[in-house]
């Protein structure tokens, strides 16, 4: 039996979590192309990928979990999925998520919700939610997601595999679906933090494709250190509130006693203006989100809906049918945050409160402390249908995630034990294009946290 | 309620959605509480001296002036609901309002 073909058996196999967005046909037929066509000397060669529906491929289609985009085959691939490719790795299909990645428990997909691998009643997070999920469920060793607010760790950390985000400007948008440009990244999910982290390495570096990449090589992989000596890690106050799920408190414990007996130095750090990330975010990601979507007309791409009357009720129409309900909320509160008479009271505010939270992690890291730990999300994964009433209660379990995105730093969340066998991340923030040091104390860590085990 | 059902509507406009008459209470509730919530921005002292941040490079780089090929694997004709002669087909402007 060829590679691609068990490769293929897998992905089909977890086809019940509703994860994969990719007809089992036309990946069975494009994986076995694929792995005639890879190079046997890159260093990911046979590796299956699956990447999330918003980051454009040639072998797939591309629909961001939006019916505006409904069987879009894009003309070009992401600057990630060709890297992936020259290194020798197959692209495992495309992965269901929230719609244009905007959700926090891929509730909000077109093509509906993705389930959680161990527990079908609740949601695996988002938005990289089906990601997530065949990671998880071993259908595959790594997939790519995308993050604006989280939307790799969170879900990282409900479904309990390590999720990476690079500091803003590491890794190329070119062919990422934009949706907040000043806070999106292309992160990665890997069953163990070596897969993450080695395709991490090979998705970074220079992009003339996109201005915003740093002119930097590509991110190189430290060793598996034999303890964390020498290293200062930060435990912000903000991130450990009285109201926080005992269970999620337990196994954060558990874990920082573990860091101290591999040697490093624990401190306890403070980021005050933590409490305004969520309020921040949601007016600058929206306003982003407003001008961004504003190319999905009815005109250049997709579908069109009843657009036979004039331009204009072409536009309205389309837009109004072809998203979907989270997606039109964003726009419509974007639209007004940038909106004359609220520019200055809101977005100029957000942007500026953004300043004051990039500078707390600065302050710290100034006084010495190498990274931060933290939980990821406030409580294990929630029902399916549990936030969905409530936009606000949902935003808020992107309380610790979205801090890094606006500060633009490298995060990860790796799983680090189990609530009522529901697991649970812990986070490691970083400082900017300094993913090494966050690499190489998750290698520590890893060895040591008893990650399926109870906290 | 933070905002109203006729402002809603003209945010409606600006964004060029149509909103359905069904789900427009849901939307006005779901909008002021989310602009409520977002209004505690407000009630931090506005500091005229803190400047706004973006990561990313400090300085944006500029490509060769080079005149290449898209990077396409195929051309617009295959993903635009309609072309022709090298157009994008859309409803006659003189239809517009």
């Amino acid at each position: 039996m060829s590679d691609a073909k068990a490769v293929a058996d897998r992905l089909v196999k977890a086809k019940r979590l509703n994860a994969l967005l990719t007809p089992s046909k036309d990946l069975r037929k494009s994986l076995a192309a694929q792995e005639a066509a890879a190079r046997p000397t890159g260093v990911l060669y046979g590796m299956p990928v699956s990447v999330k529906d918003n980051i454009c491929t040639l072998e797939f289609t591309t629909t961001c979990g939006s019916r505006i985009l409904e069987g879009y085959q894009s003309p070009y691939e992401a600057t990630a999925v060709a890297k992936l490719k020259a290194a020798g790795a197959l692209i495992a299909g495309k992965t269901n998520c929230d719609e244009f990645a905007m959700g926090s428990s891929t509730e909000h997909s077109a093509y509906g919700r993705v389930l959680h691998p161990l527990d079908k009643t609740r949601v695996p997070g988002g938005s990289s939610g089906g990601s997530a999920a065949l990671v998880a469920a071993g259908a595959v060793p790594a997939a790519l997601g995308s993050e604006t607010g989280g939307s790799v760790r969170q879900p990282a950390a409900f479904c309990g595999v390590v999720g990476m985000k690079p500091t803003y400007g590491r890794v190329s948008r070119y062919g990422l679906v934009a949706f907040g440009s000043s806070l999106d990244q292309i992160g990665v999910f890997g069953r163990s933090v070596h897969d993450a982290a080695r395709v991490l390495s090979v998705i970074s570096g220079r992009d003339p494709r996109d201005s915003t990449c740093e002119d930097r090589d590509p991110l190189r992989l430290p060793t598996v250190p034999e303890s964390l000596q020498g290293f200062v890690i930060g435990l912000p106050r903000e991130y450990f509130p009285a109201e926080l799920d005992p269970a999620v408190r337990r196994a954060c414990e558990r874990a920082i006693r573990l860091i101290k007996e591999l040697g490093a130095a624990v401190r306890e750090v403070s980021l005050p203006h933590t409490p305004y990330a969520v309020p921040t975010y949601y007016v600058i990601a929206p306003a982003e989100a407003s001008s961004n979507l504003a190319r999905y007309d009815g005109v250049r791409y997709g579908p069109r809906f009843n657009g036979s009357a004039d331009v204009r009720s072409l536009y309205r129409s389309t837009r109004g049918q072809g998203f979907g309900a989270e997606v039109r909320r964003r726009i419509m509160i974007g639209t007004y945050v940038l909106s004359a008479g609220y520019y200055d009271a809101y977005y100029k505010r957000a942007q500026q409160m953004r300043a004051l939270i990039a500078q707390d992690f600065r302050n710290a890291f100034d006084r010495g402390v190498d990274l931060l730990f933290t939980p990821t999300v406030p409580s294990p994964a929630f029902k399916a249908g549990e936030k969905l009433s409530d936009p606000i209660a949902m935003y808020m379990s992107d309380i610790f995630t979205v801090t890094a995105n606006l500060a633009g730093l490298p995060a990860m969340s790796l799983p680090i034990g189990r609530v009522k066998g529901l697991p649970i991340g812990g986070q490691l923030i970083g400082q900017a294009f300094l993913e090494d040091e966050m690499i190489e104390a998750a290698y520590a860590l890893e060895r040591v946290v008893p990650a399926t085990e109870e906290a | 309620m933070s905002v109203s059902r006729d402002e809603v509507l003209r945010i409606a406009q600006l964004a060029e959605l149509d909103v359905d008459e069904d789900a427009l209470p849901e939307l006005v509730d779901n909008m002021s509480r989310i602009l409520d919530y977002v209004a505690q921005l407000s009630a931090v002292a506005a500091n005229g001296t803190v400047k706004a941040f973006v990561p990313g490079p400090d300085a944006i780089r500029f490509r060769p002036d080079e005149v290449n090929p898209p990077p396409l694997a195929f051309g617009p004709a295959e993903f635009a609901p309609a072309f022709k002669e090298g157009f994008f087909v859309v409803p006659k402007l003189d239809q517009f309002e």
